[in-house]
């Protein structure tokens, strides 16, 4: 009996590490053969190249791994154009739920999932792949492909490249502004805010525009709960760069303009919107809160659910006294699985959704795609015309001269992004000050790159 | 004659306990196989990563006992986590015990609405931990939040800001942790009760034992076995547990929840460190090991059997 229950106990004690699982199964071959291995600490291993080879025209079937597919419309529009295009291929998707994707990937591709296209949600999944050896090079293909013209990505091609190859084309790639809701700053008599505002100017806005009370209250600005809301700011500026340590304490003065919003009510108190799960995007659309800093993904969203207001759009404040030059933003990248079996055909699909075609979807879905051209342009400066709500005008706003990443490829990313979720938490919450906050961010970041 | 026939006999009852082995196995064995393929092998192989470095993509690198020194000299958040986890159970596992014993013994009494109440008490558990984190932190919601509006009623001016305080936030996961279990635990405790006998009682009280007496010398002693039951199950899950913390904080503000199971799964999941999460968890199942084990041994001097 005594026995029995004690195996029991350690049964149940066991499953503690049952959540291994999940890594363990398809991995016991030794997870990969040597070549793939493109370790970043040795510049000199090149990484695997993605076969170059013309594609044969013969029938194949390509396996794309996605999140959102079937919520989503512009991926069905764009796969039945491409497959109106090349009839010989054949695109079968792949979908993973979209909270836990990155990590579902991972997993995926460890037990050497055959996936030919792989979407990430952003630099620090791709960066993370890429240090596993789990995608393809891009740098052959990109050389043999001579109506491939890397020009019309702003930039955003070399910026998707780790120890100087290039991993990835950008499917989409978001501004951040702050969106205004006209009508509350014309009731307040209050002139609408501008590109190059200060800190200081931004804050003083958001007071004027701060009234009412309890159910009734109406918030001078929104500042969601994400570490990019404050660090976007020094970021769009180059004050501040994810993978240097070094620029952190330029943070700080951010941090505390932020917080005294806080301490005055003009925002929405950070631990009230991470306990109630708070969406940035209702707060806006009901009308409690005038400003709201977030991504140009929120164009979409405001057309087809704003209506009964109106709203702008301007640059993110800084005290660098900079107007609209620099855009920041994160990229949706799209890469080839290093156990693709159809790396011509995954090329093909590639340049097709990140090319002219694609982007032109993306934008009349109101989504900004990261191939930039005169079209998508236009396809934005018209959106008032389908949606009177919306200003004139956005396009100045997507297509910035420099396109500054949120997240700069670092293979050290991921782990980046944990801890600076956690400072940030500590901030907010007051829990630490900001320069105490800040500097235990500097030291926990400094230790990791260092390891 | 006689011979012949025992002999016979012996071989049909060995034949017939073959049979009946057979079968037995037969039950266990679907069990027996689900255990090996998904908590066996898994364990084995998390125990040789331990020891290597592996990132899922690149070849294993065995490492020897790197991982380990590393967590006990520079991984700040293992401590943090491990010190987390330890103060998250030894608050835990009293408060459920002695919470659901007291409510066993309530409903345990003829009460008015007997069922009903036991009913709302069991509801918790039942309810799927998603809806019931929504509700609590929505009462515990530190601006717009009814315990706080009470609180200040009542003249509190600076009520604490629970979940958004480093301080507040790991009580207020118990206090979540402690309301979704006690109605099961008040369950089981109630069906102990009802097996202590009623003369026991009766004896108690005409000898002039009191209330507090009584519970002290019969209802204490009759339900230990079941309490050493519940301490062993509560235990185990407070140690391993994970997904009240990531539903409700992430782990935080800063590392305040942040409970060794949730480091496991950062360091697996979202750094791709897959052999040095697969260490932190065996650290964790020793830890769990080394518990349970001392429990068992404390079972003989602290449960009496009647």
């Amino acid at each position: 009996m005594k026995k029995r229950r004690l195996a029991a106990g350690i049964m149940a004690a066991t499953m503690v590490v049952g959540m291994l699982a999940g890594c363990g199964g398809g991995s016991s071959s030794g997870g990969g053969d040597s070549t793939t291995a493109a370790p970043v600490e040795t510049t000199t291993a090149a990484p695997v190249q993605a076969e170059v080879k013309e594609a044969t025209g013969e029938d194949v079937t390509i396996k794309v791994a996605l999140w959102d597919y079937s919520n989503t419309a512009y991926y069905k529009t764009m796969i039945d154009a491409f497959q109106a295009k090349y009839p010989n291929v054949k695109v079968e998707v792949v979908e993973f739920t979209a909270d836990e994707y990155d990590n579902v990937v991972v997993t995926q591709l460890s037990s050497k999932q055959d996936f030919d296209v792989v979407f990430t949600k952003g630099t620090p999944a791709l960066s993370a792949l890429i240090k596993q050896g789990h995608i393809y090079a891009l740098d052959d293909l990109i050389a043999s492909d001579s109506s491939f013209d890397k020009s019309n990505y702003s930039g955003l091609v070399d910026q998707l490249s780790l120890d100087g190859h290039t991993y990835a084309l950008p499917f989409r790639y978001d501004n951040n502004l702050i969106f205004y809701n006209k009508d509350l700053f014309d009731a307040a008599g209050v002139p609408y805010p501008e590109d190059g505002m200060t800190m200081k100017e931004y804050h003083e806005l958001a007071a004027k525009l701060t009234s009412g009370d309890g159910n009734e209250k109406v918030y001078g600005a929104h500042i969601h709960t994400w570490p990019s809301n404050v660090y976007q700011y020094p970021n769009r500026t180059e004050k501040f760069n994810f993978a240097d340590p070094t620029t952190y304490e330029n943070l700080i003065p951010y941090y505390n303009e932020i917080l005294a919003m806080q301490d005055e009510g003009l925002v929405q108190d950070y631990g009230v919107l991470k306990s109630s799960n708070i969406h940035y995007s209702g707060v806006f659309y009901n009308q409690q809160a005038a400003m709201l800093q977030i991504g140009t993904w929120y164009i979409n969203m405001l057309c087809e659910n704003v209506k009964d207001f109106n709203w702008g759009a301007c640059a993110l404040p800084n005290d660098e006294g900079m107007a609209n030059e620099n855009c920041i933003g994160g990229v949706t990248p799209v890469s080839i699985g290093a156990y693709a079996k159809h790396p011509a055909e995954a090329w093909q699909f590639m340049t097709f959704v990140c090319g002219e075609e694609g982007a032109k979807t993306l934008a009349e879905c109101g989504i900004v795609p990261g191939y930039s051209s005169d079209a998508v342009g236009a396809i934005f400066d018209a959106l008032p015309q389908t949606y009177p709500n919306a200003p004139e005008g956005l396009s100045k706003y997507l297509s910035c001269e420099k396109n500054v990443m949120e997240q700069p490829m670092n293979a050290k990313n991921k782990e980046i992004d944990t801890i600076m979720q956690e400072q940030h938490s500590a901030i907010m919450t007051k829990s630490v000050s900001a320069e105490e906050g800040v500097q235990q961010l500097i030291d926990r970041v400094t230790e990791l790159l260092a390891e | 004659m006689g011979k012949e026939k025992g002999a016979g006999t012996s071989a049909k009852k060995n034949s017939l306990r073959a049979r009946k082995t057979l079968v037995a196995y037969s039950f266990i064995m679907p069990n027996l196989i689900g255990f090996f393929v998904f908590t066996f092998v898994p364990i084995v192989f998390s125990l040789f990563l331990s020891f290597c470095e592996w990132d899922s993509g690149n070849p294993i690198k065995f490492v020897g006992l790197k991982n380990f020194i590393y967590m006990f000299t520079k991984d700040n958040s293992f401590r943090i986590s491990l010190l987390n986890t330890v103060y998250y159970t030894v608050v835990t596992v009293p408060v459920t015990l002695a919470l659901s014993l007291f409510l066993a013994i309530l409903m345990n009494k003829p009460l008015k609405g007997r069922v009903f109440f036991r009913s709302v008490l069991f509801f918790p558990y039942v309810a799927s931990l998603v809806a019931i984190a929504v509700v609590w932190m929505a009462l515990f919601n530190p601006d717009r939040g009814p315990v706080n509006n009470v609180l200040m009623a009542i003249g509190i001016s600076n009520p604490p800001r629970w979940a958004a305080s480093t301080t507040w936030a790991m009580p207020t996961i118990i206090g979540l942790t402690v309301w979704k279990g006690m109605g099961y635990y008040m369950i089981v405790y109630l069906a102990a009760l009802q097996g202590v006998s009623r003369d026991l009682y009766e004896a108690a009280s005409l000898d002039g034992a009191n209330k507090w007496q009584q519970f002290i010398n019969i209802t204490w002693p009759c339900v230990t076995p079941t309490t050493f039951y519940i301490l062993v199950l509560l235990m185990v899950s407070t140690f391993k547990s994970y997904d009240i913390m990531y539903i409700t904080t992430q782990g935080g503000p800063g590392e305040a929840t942040k409970v060794l199971a949730y480091h496991i799964y950062n360091q697996a999941f979202v750094s791709a460190k897959f052999g040095y999460a697969s260490a932190v968890a065996m650290i964790l199942l020793a830890i769990i090991v080394l518990v349970t084990l001392v429990q068992f041994r404390f079972e003989k001097k602290f449960t009496s059997y009647l």
